[in-house]
């Protein structure tokens, strides 16, 4: 789920952080540069590890600021194909499911990676919420509501290309989509497994 | 910016969890004291529900070693560490091709290891979700401890600091 990736970045540090010691100024830059950001391919940004190393501090011709070369890792969230991750419901619709981990909401579970043989009631109350989806087993409905935390499988992470021009009306553009799975023995809403094993005792 | 190592190595939700507690993230409620950025506490309280809140090193560690005698990849083991399944219906997503590769017995025991091993979360756990209609006082008073505890952990942290 996290992973260190190692970088080298080209950075400018603007003079107000001068007066602080070169490794906290640095360290402060990069925060606001890199944090809470998606860089493609490599995953979501969670915080800055440490600096493995500080170079240069050239003063371009025309520029304000010293230049540096910073080494560094990274904490990045980049889920694998195949992990098993806990997450709560964030909202369902007919076309799927959408799950929150809290800070990265890009997670669509889509209809055919549901249980089957499934079932989709509409809400009419609640405009938030479109509905709410059902597992049939056993002759017994399990609903998946967002009072439970869900377990679902990573099947594809993808890192879509920034669009030129928004189409209007769409959703805002996500930098970083992740497709579960909820198809699985062991996967769903954890209370569903809790209750079989009770049963079986 | 150029990347010079995109894998620089996986890290399991408690080393993460660590780092940012080291870096002085608690459950404080004022949270403006501490040099962590708002997207660094959604990620601890994220994971403060997680079975990593209750894990320590030594813990990962011994289970990490008694795992190597079951035949499990690095990233199954990764994933048992973040999870933490407590029965055989929750491993069995976990391992891929798990009918195939082990037997019965071995799943249950890997199970039984990681029962042993890794401590059982306090917040997490199914039984409380399902019993919380029921017993929702206990349920708060528990949690009122535990904010408490986290208090604590982070006063000592800014007496270091």
């Amino acid at each position: 789920m996290f992973y260190l990736s190692k970088i080298e970045h080209k950075l400018p540090l603007p003079p107000p952080r001068l007066v602080l010691p070169i490794r906290e100024a640095i360290h402060m830059e990069l925060e606001k540069l890199f944090l809470d950001k998606v860089i493609a391919n490599l995953g979501l940004c969670i915080s800055v590890y440490d600096i493995r190393s500080i170079d240069g501090g050239f003063i371009f011709p025309g520029d304000g600021a010293p230049t540096y070369t910073v080494v560094f890792n990274l904490i990045m969230f980049r889920p694998f194909v195949g992990e098993i991750i806990t997450a709560r419901l964030l909202s369902s619709d007919a076309d799927g499911l959408r799950l929150t981990l809290g800070f990265f909401d890009d997670i669509y579970v889509p209809t055919h990676h549901l249980p089957h043989p499934n079932r989709f009631v509409e809400a009419v109350q609640k405009k938030s919420k479109k509905g709410i989806w059902y597992w049939k087993f056993n002759d017994q409905e399990y609903p998946i509501q967002d009072t439970d935390v869900i377990k679902f499988r990573v099947q594809n992470v993808s890192y879509p290309p920034i669009p030129v021009e928004q189409p209007k009306e769409s959703k805002p553009f996500a930098p970083m989509l992740v497709t579960g799975s909820l198809d699985h023995d062991g996967l769903g809403p954890v209370s569903w497994w809790f209750e079989e094993e009770v049963e079986d005792e | 910016m150029k990347i010079l190592e995109a894998n620089a190595g996986a890290l399991t939700n408690f080393e993460v969890l660590d780092f940012l507690r080291a870096k002085g993230a608690s459950k404080d409620p004022t949270r403006v004291i501490a040099k962590v950025m708002q997207c660094e506490y959604k990620v601890y309280d994220y994971l403060v529900n997680t079975a990593a809140s209750v894990q320590t090193r030594e813990n990962i560690n011994e289970f990490v070693t008694s795992a190597k005698q079951h035949d499990l990849a690095k990233a199954e083991v990764l994933n048992i560490i973040n999870i933490r399944p407590a029965a055989e219906v929750e491993i069995f997503p976990i391992l891929e091709n798990c009918e195939d590769r082990f037997p019965d017995d071995e799943v249950s025991e890997i199970v039984e290891l990681v029962k042993k091993t890794l401590p059982s979360p306090v917040t997490m756990t199914p039984e409380e979700i399902t019993k919380s209609d029921k017993e929702t006082s206990t349920l708060k008073e528990g949690k009122g401890n535990e904010i408490n505890e986290d208090q604590n952990e982070g006063a000592e942290q800014m007496d270091t600091s």
